[in-house]
């Protein structure tokens, strides 16, 4: 993540922190230490006893946490906020699942590629529903994952809404997560960077300018067409990705996990409770979500009750903590330096 | 030609009932700019009063629109003291009014859901299933009933808007917020009556469509997603876009039910969304919209 020189953009920004930039800074070194136990962490499997749980859980954050981070590149620094990602995720999960149910080609190879199909489409799609802005864009983010689902339901190709079914993967019991883990933990860790990169060039700062007065973006010279299109397909990347491997993960699709409007909910939530428009809320936001959610199944078990508290959070967050986690102890100047990646 | 008229006949049917949960949708934007994503789980509480009203002390469907709509109407009125008092104002209202419904949908569809269960339900009046008969057409008789009674309510709200004193207010606050405080309307009580009132007009949907259509808590999503394209296409914020929009989509989806199956039906709403939002974003009456 500190590869890089200096660029024009940084200084620009004003990131006084990125101009000294040695590469054992505290915060990078948080980041190197953190990556490397996460590679290791499978490791224990063969050591301690089963921890598939944690692999489980684990991956499941790391899924989160790169669908969280793309839809950031729109709602947050854009300040787009779609209601239609899980529209990818299921593009996504259907495209790598036919493939391995027609053709017999690994997921694990063609989760890229669906990642791409799903950018292109989020493209066009962006064409026409960009040309909105405020509510009427979020309508027509809604009217897309219903679009996709109505589609889906009645296309037999991909087994219509009864769902298509994937061969399991050939491993053992004990390694058959470990493949998913690398692979989610590789995807969350490029939607990170991607979303860090962005933030940190000409055009993150064009898109948070559309998002503070598109007009005077406008004025100023930034493309905005351009640039909010060109977001909307990039957040669709990893969105994609993501959804390809979870289908395979799965071993059974059906439109209704894929396309439950709760999916595009919780992002819009993870997002908004680490603090959007920060690189480092999202993440933060989709760890605490999870955390909470698990530990409300565990004790309480309803699924009624479980989107009951998710509806009173988003209510609460939104109403007293809009800026959320990040954003508020950055505001109060108590943002750990490791979480201060903006 | 028999067949062409027939179909469109039952697209006038729907497209009255269309036109009353679209009109509260679109009320409630005009006035407050909210774009009130639960108002179809508002529906949905309408649709399970009076199911129990119906199963528990046989109160026919239509008639417990009085009990659904005054009781909706103090429900709005004291979710909007709660939850949007605070944000009138704020940088971002029209992005905060989506969340907040949004969630607020999720609250409305979780409680239903754990109180009733996720069973389908619906009432069945002696009408429900029965057909009015004339020449070589037929209508079905319960959707005649609900389309007269919307016909009825969004008559009595056009009566109300149009000669009391607080439906000049509410005007005059679709038109321009800013200078309808200015002449000395009380906004802020203006808007409380208002989403009080569409919310009240959702319950009265919802108590129809009880009869007419399977329901389940989370039912609303298919039915937010219909009514929301019926007001982009008719303008955000115009009752007469709202009332334009509703029979358009209504009896075309009629048709392409006939010609191309039940199960597409549904798509024309969202294709005409695109549509529309390629050609003329504002929708066919509307102002052109801001965040």
């Amino acid at each position: 993540m500190s590869g890089n020189s200096i660029s024009h953009e940084t200084v620009y920004l004003g990131n006084t922190g990125a101009q000294k930039k040695p590469l054992f800074r505290a915060k990078n070194v948080f980041v190197i230490v953190l990556i490397s136990t996460l590679f290791l962490f499978p490791l224990l499997q063969l050591f301690t006893g089963n921890i598939n749980y944690w692999l489980h859980m684990l991956l499941y954050t790391f899924m989160y946490i790169a669908m969280a981070s793309s839809w950031n590149m729109i709602g947050g620094y854009a300040g787009y906020v779609s209601l239609g990602h899980n529209a990818f995720f299921a593009i996504g999960g259907y495209f790598s699942a036919s493939l391995l149910a027609y053709a017999g080609i690994s997921p694990f190879l063609t989760a890229p590629v669906a990642g791409l199909v799903v950018m292109a489409f989020g493209f066009l799609v962006g064409l026409i529903s960009l040309r909105t802005s405020g509510p009427a864009f979020i309508i027509s983010t809604i009217a897309m994952v219903l679009l996709i689902k109505i589609s889906f339901d009645n296309w037999d190709f991909i087994g219509g809404a009864d769902g298509i079914s994937l061969p399991l993967i050939q491993l053992h019991i004990k390694w058959v997560k470990i493949p998913f883990y690398y692979g989610m933990l590789l995807i969350a860790m490029g939607a990170v960077y991607i979303s860090f990169r962005i933030r940190h060039s000409k055009f993150g700062l064009g898109l948070r300018a559309i998002s503070q007065d598109e007009t005077k973006a406008e004025v100023a010279g930034v493309p905005t067409s351009l640039y909010k299109i060109l977001a909307f397909a990039i957040s669709g990347l990893f969105v994609g990705m993501a959804g390809g491997l979870w289908g395979y993960y799965l071993t059974y699709l059906r439109p209704t996990i894929f396309l439950n409007i709760i999916v595009a909910a919780k992002l819009v939530l993870m997002s908004v409770l680490g603090g959007k428009d920060t690189v480092t809320g999202p993440v933060v936001g989709a760890i605490i979500f999870i955390a909470i959610n698990e530990c409300f199944r565990t004790y309480l078990g309803f699924t009624e009750l479980n989107i009951v508290a998710t509806g009173l959070l988003m209510v609460l967050v939104l109403l007293f903590f809009p800026q959320g986690i990040v954003g508020t102890l950055k505001e109060l100047g108590k943002l750990p330096q490791i979480l201060d990646w903006d | 030609m028999t067949h062409l008229v027939q179909v469109l006949l039952l697209g006038i049917t729907l497209g009255g009932m269309y036109a009353l949960m679209a009109s509260g949708l679109t009320l409630v934007f005009g006035v407050m700019r909210i774009v009130n994503i639960a108002h179809a789980s508002f529906m949905m509480i309408g649709a399970y009063i009076s199911y129990w009203a119906f199963k528990l002390y046989a109160v026919d469907p239509i008639l417990s629109i009085l009990i659904s709509m005054p009781l909706m109407f103090l429900l709005g009125l004291v979710i909007y003291k709660f939850l949007f008092f605070k944000i009138t104002g704020s940088p971002r209202y029209g992005e905060l009014t989506v969340l907040l419904t949004f969630s607020l949908a999720l609250i409305i569809e979780g409680i239903l859901g754990f109180f009733f269960t996720n069973i389908y339900r619906s009432t069945n009046p002696s009408y429900a299933t029965d057909s009015i008969l004339f020449g070589p057409f037929y209508l079905p008789e319960g959707q005649v009933y609900a389309t007269l009674s919307s016909m009825g309510l969004i008559v009595l709200l056009w009566t109300f808007l149009l000669t009391t004193r607080t439906g000049y207010a509410i005007r005059a606050t679709m038109q321009n917020r800013a200078a309808a405080q200015v002449v000395g309307v009380n906004v802020e009580l203006v808007s409380m009556v208002a989403f009080g009132i569409g919310i009240a007009l959702a319950g009265a949907s919802g108590s129809m469509i009880a009869y007419l259509f399977p329901f389940y808590p989370a039912k609303h999503w298919e039915w937010i997603a219909v009514l929301l394209s019926l007001i982009v296409l008719g303008g955000m914020g115009s009752l007469i876009g709202a009332l334009i929009g509703a029979f358009a989509l209504a009896i075309s989806s009629a048709y392409v039910s006939f010609f191309v199956g039940p199960t597409w039906a549904s798509v024309t709403f969202f294709l005409a969304l695109f549509l529309i939002l390629l050609i003329r974003p504002q929708g066919i009456l509307g102002k052109k919209m801001e965040g």
